[in-house]
Formats: C-alpha cells, sequence, structure tokens
C-alpha cells in the first residue's frame, strides 16, 4: 500500500466527520492565516494560535481546466472558497455530475489522495459541492 | 536625479525559433538597439539582462556575440516583470550618475524551455501550483468574477483577442499576422473555462533591448530624445488584504507612484502596452492603470478607444497575444514600442502625435500574494 504523506505538514487533519483545514490566528490582533503563518503578518506579532477553518464555505469563483497541470489530468477543476474565519483557500474543486459550479453556492471540504509519486501518494484537501447546500 | 533618454530600441523577430539560441535571439535585439542609437559596442558602460528559464550569465552570453565585454553586467529574474526589472535597474543606474550610458535586455527561448507547449505554473514548491493554479487558471478565475461583477461577456474577451491579432497584423514584428473574428476566437480549443486558446499568449522566442542615456550623451545623437518620466517596480501585497480580486492594489498603487514621478494622469496618455497574457486580463488593466474607473472596463472596451485609431490605443504592438511573449523580453518590448510611437517610427500602428505612452509588465504567481511583480515606465518626448 502507498505510503500517505501530506502536501504541507499541519495544513489539515482528517476526522469522521471529514476533516478540517487548520490555521493559524494572531493573539494579538486576530489575523487568520491558511497555510499558517510563522508570524503575524499584518502587526508583526509572534504569539500565534492553530484554529480549525469551518467546513463549509461559499465558491468565490472556479474554473475547469482542459489542459494538464502539474499534477492534474484534465478535466479538473479549481477554485478559491471564502470560509466564514474570512480566509480564502485556492483548493482543487471536486465534480460532481449533476451539481455544476456556481459563484456563492455552498463549499465543503474533502481529505483526500491527491496524486501518486512512485510508492506515495500525495494526500490534501479538496472542496466540493454541498448537496442541496445554496444558493 | 538626473533625466534619463530612451536613445536606442531593439526587437528580434518574435515566433517559434527552436533552432536559435539564447544568445543568437539576444544579439538580434542588442545589434539593432545599438544601431538605433548611433552608438558602438564600446560605448556601453553597463549591462542587465532578463532571463527566466534556464538563466546563467545570459548578459555576457548575449552581449560577447555583439562585442561588449569587461564591464559590469547584472543578471535579473522577474517572471514576466523582468524585463521591466532590467531596464528600471539601468534606469536607476543612469538617474542617480553611476554610469551614463548602458543597455537593458530582455530574452527567452520559450519554445526550446521546459514548458514548451505546456500551461506556465508558478514555483514548483509553490503550493497553489502544485494544486493545479496556472497562469491561464488564474486569469480563468478572474474572468469568472468580471462576469459576476462587472458584466463581462464572453464576447468582451473575445474582442480584446480579435483587437490585439489585428493590430498585430499591422507589425512586421508579430508573431501571428492574421485577422480573426469574434466566433473563431470562442470556437477554439478550450483551455481553462472560460479562456479558450485565441485568448492566450502563444509561446514565443524572443529579445529586445533598449539603450538608455544621460539627457547629456542623449542630445549628441538627437535634438528632440524620448525621456523616460517615471520608473516605478513593486512586489506584491499579502493576497489576504484583498476582498475583491478584480482589483488590483499592486497595479493602482504601482501607476499612481509613476504618475506622481512623471507629473501625469491617465488622460494625458496617448498610447499604452501592457500585459495582456489572457484576453480578459486586458479589460482589468484599463482599470488598474486609470484608463477608466473600477468595472467600466468593459465600457471602455466595447466603446473601440482602445483600437488603433481610437482614443487611447492599447498594445498596438499586437500585444502579448499577437506580438507574442517571449517573458523576459517583455517588460523591454513595450519600452522599445512605446519609443517608437513618440518618435512617429511605428509604422501602418502609430498613434497620431503621440507625446506620453505607459509600458506596463506584470508578473509572477505566488501562493499568498497578489501577484509577483509590476513595473511602470511612463515615456514622453
Amino acid at each position: 500500500m502507498a505510503e500517505k504523506v501530506p502536501i504541507r505538514e499541519g495544513a489539515f487533519i482528517e476526522g469522521p466527520d471529514g476533516g478540517r483545514l487548520l490555521a493559524n490566528k494572531c493573539k494579538f490582533c486576530g489575523q487568520v492565516f491558511f497555510p499558517k503563518a510563522s508570524t503575524c503578518m499584518a502587526c508583526y506579532h509572534d504569539q500565534m494560535e492553530e484554529v480549525l477553518l469551518s467546513r463549509r464555505g461559499k465558491l468565490y469563483t472556479y474554473t475547469v481546466g482542459h489542459m494538464p497541470s502539474s499534477h492534474f489530468m484534465p478535466p479538473y477543476a479549481v477554485g478559491y472558497v471564502d470560509l466564514p474565519e474570512g480566509v480564502r483557500v485556492f483548493a482543487p474543486l471536486k465534480m460532481l455530475e449533476d451539481t455544476p459550479f456556481k459563484t456563492g453556492m455552498d463549499m465543503e471540504v474533502v481529505i483526500e489522495g491527491l496524486w501518486r509519486e512512485g510508492d506515495t501518494e500525495v494526500w490534501g484537501y479538496k472542496f466540493m459541492p454541498v448537496k442541496g447546500g445554496g444558493p | 536625479m538626473r533625466e534619463v533618454a530612451v536613445i536606442g530600441v531593439g526587437q528580434s523577430q518574435f515566433g517559434k525559433f527552436p533552432e536559435k539560441t539564447v544568445s543568437e535571439l539576444g544579439r538580434e535585439a542588442a545589434q539593432a538597439a545599438i544601431k538605433d542609437a548611433g552608438i558602438t559596442p564600446k560605448d556601453i558602460q553597463v549591462a542587465y539582462t532578463s532571463r527566466l528559464i534556464d538563466a546563467m550569465v545570459t548578459s555576457q552570453t548575449v552581449l560577447k556575440e555583439v562585442g561588449i565585454t569587461d564591464i559590469e553586467m547584472v543578471n535579473v529574474e522577474n517572471a514576466c516583470s523582468g524585463g521591466s526589472t532590467a531596464v528600471r535597474g539601468l534606469w536607476k543606474d543612469i538617474a542617480n550618475d553611476v554610469y551614463d550610458i548602458g543597455i537593458a535586455v530582455g530574452v527567452e527561448s520559450m519554445t526550446t524551455s521546459p514548458i514548451a507547449g505546456k500551461l506556465i505554473p508558478p514555483d514548483k514548491d509553490d503550493l497553489e501550483g502544485q494544486l493545479g493554479l496556472t497562469m491561464p487558471a488564474l486569469f480563468a478565475l478572474l474572468a469568472r468574477r468580471q462576469m459576476d461583477e462587472h458584466g463581462a461577456r464572453l464576447e468582451d474577451f473575445a474582442q480584446v483577442s480579435v483587437k490585439n491579432h489585428h493590430h498585430g497584423c499591422l507589425n512586421p514584428q508579430a508573431q501571428y499576422k492574421r485577422e480573426f473574428t469574434i466566433e473563431e476566437v470562442l470556437n477554439s480549443r478550450m483551455i481553462c473555462e472560460p479562456v479558450t486558446l485565441l485568448q492566450c499568449c502563444p509561446n514565443t522566442d524572443g529579445a529586445a533591448a533598449v539603450v538608455l542615456s544621460s539627457m547629456n550623451v542623449a542630445r549628441k545623437h538627437t535634438a528632440n530624445p524620448v525621456k523616460v518620466i517615471g520608473s516605478v517596480l513593486l512586489s506584491g501585497g499579502y493576497a489576504y488584504l484583498r476582498d475583491d480580486i478584480t482589483l488590483s492594489p499592486l497595479g493602482s498603487k504601482t501607476v499612481r507612484m509613476a504618475y506622481e514621478m512623471a507629473g501625469v494622469g491617465p488622460e494625458d496618455l496617448d498610447v499604452v502596452e501592457l500585459h495582456d497574457a489572457f484576453a480578459p486580463e486586458e479589460i482589468l488593466r484599463y482599470e488598474d492603470l486609470g484608463l477608466c474607473r473600477p468595472g467600466e472596463g468593459v465600457e471602455l472596451l466595447r466603446s473601440g478607444a482602445t483600437e488603433v485609431g481610437g482614443r487611447i490605443p492599447v498594445n498596438p504592438s499586437g500585444g502579448l497575444l499577437a506580438l507574442g511573449h517571449p517573458l523576459s523580453a517583455s517588460g523591454v518590448r513595450v519600452i522599445a514600442e512605446i519609443t517608437l510611437h513618440l518618435r512617429g517610427q511605428a509604422g501602418e500602428r502609430q498613434t497620431p502625435d503621440a507625446k506620453v505612452g505607459l509600458a506596463h509588465m506584470l508578473g509572477g504567481s505566488v501562493a499568498g500574494l497578489e501577484a509577483g511583480a509590476c513595473g511602470i515606465h511612463i515615456l514622453a518626448r
């Protein structure tokens, strides 16, 4: 079985509810960073605390690619999802046959294998439309 | 600081020339610029050369073919803004009285690069690049917001390509000299929805060069030299500070500083060359540069004002879409193009009585930042 390697250490956790993205937050000014920042880029304070981001957000924009990217064969979708914590995340999007993408639609995070490199499988995050979600 | 003049410009033919080396491409442009300046190679005191792919001592590699050695040579990389960065470095040296005359070269061989025929990715370790953010994907994501927020239609994006390909037909050095219809652009192969093949800049091999000098040197060669009245290069800010991605704090800040330095405003511009790597992008750049108000780029395009013969021609060269985009050459090439218009030497694409022009270039995708860098030069006669 292939060894699972995260695309970035500490960027997400898997869980029974499908997993969450891990960000950090400046204890001084409250700015949230994903991926985590080493110090606060807004106020330069270095007291940062880890925060779990919400599983659901809204699709800000998207595109479907029809030529290969570094790791994905077409067709593949990518986009930005806005999470309630004020974080906009770039991520691959899972395409569902019966749910076309639309800006503003509800999306939720899924943690899964992204691509294989020899005997390792690189794991990471994607977002997929919430079935029956708005708008 | 001293005033700086553009006294020589040169460009190689742009196209697919896998048989030509970088030194051959660069030599064509550098020799043309030196000849145009009416100087000899030994007059050059300093050189800046920009190249992105497989770069190593490119100034020396190119300029030894021209007869230039034993001077200060600097090699720079700043993604698609590399050419602007080379010119900016040379401008600073002359403005600050370090040297009196020098050359800036930009060169790229795209057809022999590892990314030939592929979607251009960010740096290999860039998180967003690994997750599928290619350059066309980035501008496709913007295009979707332009449609949602500004009422842009697919036909508007196609019109940018139709316009710039028409301009390319007027430029003997363009890679593509062919007219296209809106339908042909929209029906070309889909790359990243809604951006089709004919809305993407091609893989291009080519080079451009400019010779800059102090005004004292320039007046020995011409009575009416073209002056660089504004030169600004800025790196991008944090992306989290930008709520609406159709707005460019980087572009707006860079151009504001350039206008302030030059003592002009957008209403004074006669001609503009800008980064139109993907057709929808040109409409956003109208807004950053202040050619119209935010959100009104589509209206400006539809008015025809940005066509050759219009009120403010944009990319009369054919732009990156039709003239071609050898990445590091483009930032130098836009300055050469504006210079030709200010001198009245731009042939069929000439902007009538052009007095002030702006050369823009934008480059680089970095996870967490708006963009890599934006370089703007304003020229006047």
